[in-house]
């Protein structure tokens, strides 16, 4: 059984007057096996941030079903979402999402507080996670002191100390320098190598060119999708480039 | 450039804002309509008309200044949340181009247009309110109702001054941020935590300070009214000292809370604690002004509700028989047994007429004199006492004396004394020597105090407390004093001759005989003057008087607490919609909905006791002032007193409670709402 599976997905917007329907995704169908660093590539308005909040149970598809270990997430109860994506989900966004309130520590100590774990925990769990990305030195700062890679490390941090079954990362280059960028993608190959699941939503070949498996989306469908194998990641960027080459002169499906 | 075009963007700007300037803009409509009430009150000539009503517009007067300056500190803390969210937007203009000299015309207009509209509809209200209130009162005392509205002009005119200084300095203040300020800094002003204050302990060790100035002034004030200009400074005194510290106090709470790892970085006190702490110096500001309103809604109900309903009280220790009459007589030789014998003859003569026969009568003959207790003399010296001080008030006594048979004739006892021993009451304090004497005059050794006294009601409506000195022999007992003369050369002692009785007859007959006695009395002037009162005719000014403070009480504690829940209100729905991007968050993160209502409950635990702590701390320290005011009106029930204070406290705190929750479960609605995709 594969951890993340995800069969003839479907989400359908209507205006708010019932007017105009929009098909964001129409029919997507893909599998996440344990341990895969999967991205999803895509333009804008090709159905990825939808297909995010599906994901992470924080809207309803209109048909299909998402489920991860087996559990159908639309059996979730909309209360118990919350709880669902603390206890199971680790997030990363493009726009870091720390509160300004919270020093960075009190950020990535966040999910756990609201697990009710206790603080002795908290601080055995976060040393060492603080010390391989590199931020235990800006623990006590807050998000506006520090750069938007730090940020986003700490925002890492607080994704991985649930020790989630699956992070899910929406653009997480999006808002970085091409230096905090390369950080970001090694430390998320890291963590890959030592088991954890990422699926990374993307629409830079850079990043995507970072993972083991690339889908790549088109008018809310997975149109195609490229193993790594034994590529290096520059091979994979290649063939990433020429991929969506194809898909954007209009090449026709394999 | 057209004409309308900063108008336009000061406009849009506000429109665009308007979930932050609806709340901003009730506020400054609640606070012009406030203080245009008490000044309205103030110059109002029914007040004036009311007796007593020589203070009250005094009082008024000063009460609409702490209402200006409370309003000033209120806004500007408002004012500055305001523009952390409008920095951003002129951030923006600043880098496409608009000069700051620019951005000062946008702020300008708006500036004006936020004057303009609380100035008019806050005024407009203001006089519809007062209207209201002014109709309830006349309405109270029965009297012909006129349903024109009226305003006081120079209500109007001293409120729009006022206030055009307030938005002025306002304006000042937010042209000051912008010009100091990059415009990078201006772009990110908005997510930048409030840093909280380096020197924290020096804010509170001088709000503690000024606090306990304040509370040493309100202590030891002796007459609250003829020392209105220190009572007042008390009163500001307190409304800095609270600001400071409430704002150094949260601070202190917050940070001891987050050093506290096990409650902190617990699920439902986690998101509430750092977010005080996040902007605790506007709580800090918001909670001061709460506990302000509140102290001064409780001083009011309970001082005017105690007077209210110790009316009865009052009136029966001001007048302790239906009929009292004290007669003042020009020197000792005039408390002769034949001049008082003929006297009480034409009394009973008068009486007789009626067919009322005096029941309950107690009369004594007494010589007071006042002098400065010092230790266990008292001097007496013209110079000396009337260079009293409004400090040394204390010191100043009225003393009767009192022969023993006279006593022992009203008292019903057989006690005796020897010569130069006395036997002594005081109706406020205490004394605790053991010997008593007056410099030029006799020493008394103190055989017994008497622990109650059929006491005369007009002592009890001196502000100066009376002693009464029980001594064998009457005209001896003054010997010295009766040589020694005030300013005008009177001599300074009073030999009075106090008579009192009951009629056991109805209200018509008694009041138809007090006036006849009157009449004698008049025109009898054997003596220097007299007082003749009637309970019964004096029983409908009581109320007239008690009635009309009350309201007035009950009048002003609405305009407060629509104030406080102004604030209230402005503090939830603007904390909201701060918080409401961090709440998205955090659902995204994983907090449920109870978490989020569970985490608004902890806030509310929090923050909900400290102003109501405050406001009974003050409370405490202004009960012995309010004593002496009350005191004034022969109101001496200290049971009573407690008895309305405490249930004013209770009573507030329900109402506060109830106005948190509702306002808490806007707070709850705005945060949990998510945006539109």
């Amino acid at each position: 059984m594969s951890m993340l599976e995800v069969a003839g997905l479907k989400k359908v917007y209507s205006t708010r007057f019932g007017g105009n329907q929009v098909e964001a995704l129409r029919n997507v169908t893909f599998t996440v096996e344990e341990g895969e660093y999967a991205a999803i590539m895509g333009e804008s308005g090709s159905g990825k941030t939808t297909l995010l909040n599906l994901l992470a149970a924080l809207d309803r598809p209109t048909g299909g079903s998402v489920k991860l270990d087996g559990r159908d997430l639309s059996e979730v109860r909309e209360a118990a979402a919350a709880a669902f994506r603390r206890d199971h989900l680790g997030f990363v966004f493009q726009e870091f999402n720390l509160l300004d309130t919270f020093t960075l520590e009190d950020n990535i100590y966040l999910p756990l507080v609201l697990a009710g774990k206790p603080y002795r925990e908290m601080q055995k769990r976060l040393k060492p996670i603080a010390e391989e990305l590199g931020i235990a030195g800006l623990l006590k700062k807050y998000p506006y002191e520090v750069s938007g890679g730090q940020t986003q490390r700490a925002a890492v941090a607080r994704a991985i100390i649930t020790e989630p079954r699956l992070i899910l990362a929406d653009e997480p280059t999006g808002a970085l320098d091409s230096r905090s960028t390369d950080e970001l993608l090694r430390l998320f190959a890291k963590i890959n190598a030592r088991g954890q699941t990422i699926l990374m939503v993307t629409h830079s070949v850079k990043a995507a060119s970072a993972a083991n498996r690339v889908l790549f989306m088109k008018d809310g469908e997975v149109f195609h999708q490229l193993y790594r194998g034994k590529d290096t990641d520059e091979e994979l960027y290649q063939k990433i480039s020429d991929t969506l080459t194809l898909l954007a002169t209009g090449g026709d499906r394999r | 450039m057209k004409p309308m075009f900063y108008p336009r963007l000061a406009l849009d700007g506000m429109r665009k804002n308007k979930r932050m300037y609806l709340p901003y803009l009730f506020t400054c409509i609640g606070m012009v309509m406030m203080h245009y009430i008490i000044t309205f009150l103030e110059y109002n000539p029914a007040l004036a008309g009311m007796p007593g009503g020589a203070v009250i517009p005094e009082i008024l007067g000063l009460g609409g200044m702490v209402i200006a300056v409370f309003a000033a500190i209120f806004l500007f803390y408002t004012n500055s949340f305001l523009m952390r969210r409008r920095k951003k937007e002129f951030g923006l203009y600043h880098i496409l181009g608009m000069g700051k000299r620019n951005i000062g015309f946008i702020l300008c207009w708006e500036s004006l247009m936020i004057a303009a509209v609380s100035l008019t509809v806050g005024l407009m209200s203001g006089i519809i309110f007062s209207k209201l209130a002014e109709l309830g009162l006349i309405h109270m005392v029965q009297g012909t109702v006129d349903y024109t509205l009226t305003a006081a002009p120079e209500a109007v005119k001293m409120t729009l001054f006022r206030f055009a200084v307030i938005f002025l300095l306002l304006f000042l203040n937010g042209v000051r941020q912008v010009r100091f300020s990059s415009a990078v800094a201006l772009l990110k002003s908005e997510s930048v935590g409030e840093r909280p204050p380096k020197q924290n302990w020096i804010g509170g060790v001088l709000g503690i300070l000024l606090l306990g100035v304040a509370y040493y002034l309100a202590v030891t004030i002796e007459n609250p009214l003829a020392a209105l200009s220190v009572f007042f400074l008390a009163v500001l005194l307190v409304i800095a000292g609270s600001y400071l510290v409430m704002i150094s106090g949260s601070v202190m709470i917050c940070r001891i809370l987050q050093r506290n790892k096990k409650y902190y970085y617990r699920a439902n006190h986690f998101v509430s604690v750092s977010s005080m702490v996040y902007r605790m110096r506007r709580n800090g500001a918001g909670l001061a002004s709460i506990c302000i309103l509140a102290t001064m809604v409780l001083v009011m109900i309970s001082s005017t509700s105690c007077l209210y309903f110790g009316g009865e009280d009052s009136l029966y220790s001001r007048y302790p028989r239906e009929i009292n009459i004290d007669v003042f007589l020009q020197d000792t030789a005039a408390l002769s047994t034949e001049r008082i014998n003929a006297l009480q003859a034409d009394i009973l003569e008068v009486a007789g007429r009626h067919g009322v026969t005096p029941e309950d009568v107690y009369q004594y003959r007494s010589i007071s004199v006042a002098g400065m207790l010092d230790g266990e003399t008292v001097e007496t010296d013209v110079t000396k006492v009337s260079a009293a001080d409004l400090f040394s008030m204390a010191d100043l006594h009225q003393f009767y004396f009192i022969s023993l048979s006279d006593y022992n004739a009203a008292a019903g006892t057989e006690e005796t004394l020897a010569d130069g021993e006395a036997m002594l009451y005081i109706n406020r304090g205490g004394y605790e020597g053991d010997t008593l004497s007056f410099r030029n005059g006799q020493s008394f050794h103190i055989t017994k105090r008497l622990s109650a006294f059929p006491v005369n009601g007009l002592t009890q409506m001196d502000i100066v407390s009376a002693v009464m000195l029980v001594v064998p022999d009457l005209a001896k007992s003054v010997t010295g004093l009766d040589a020694l003369a005030d300013y005008n050369g009177d001599p300074i002692i009073t030999p009075q001759w106090t008579y009192c009785f009951d009629t056991g007859a109805d209200e018509d007959t008694e009041i138809a005989l007090w006036r006849d006695l009157t009449d004698m009395l008049d025109k009898d002037s054997g003596y220097r003057h007299y007082n003749c009162d009637c309970r019964d005719f004096e029983r409908q000014d009581y109320y007239g008087l008690f009635g009309g403070l009350f309201y007035l009480g009950i009048l002003l504690s609405i305009v407060f607490l629509i104030a406080a829940v102004l604030i209230i209100y402005y503090k939830q729905i603007s904390e909201g919609y701060e918080d409401q991007a961090r709440f998205e968050i955090m659902q995204k993160v994983g907090m449920t909905g109870r978490e989020i209502r569970k985490s608004i409950n902890s806030q509310l635990l929090t923050v909900f006791f400290l102003p109501l702590l405050l406001a009974a701390c003050h409370l405490a320290f202004a009960f012995p002032m309010i004593r002496k005011l009350l005191l004034m009106f022969n109101l001496n029930n200290v049971a009573l007193f407690a008895v309305t204070t405490v249930i004013s406290v209770v009573v507030f705190s329900l109402f506060y409670m109830l106005v948190y929750r509702i306002t808490s479960n806007a707070y709850y609605h705005i945060v949990s709402s998510r945006k539109e995709p």
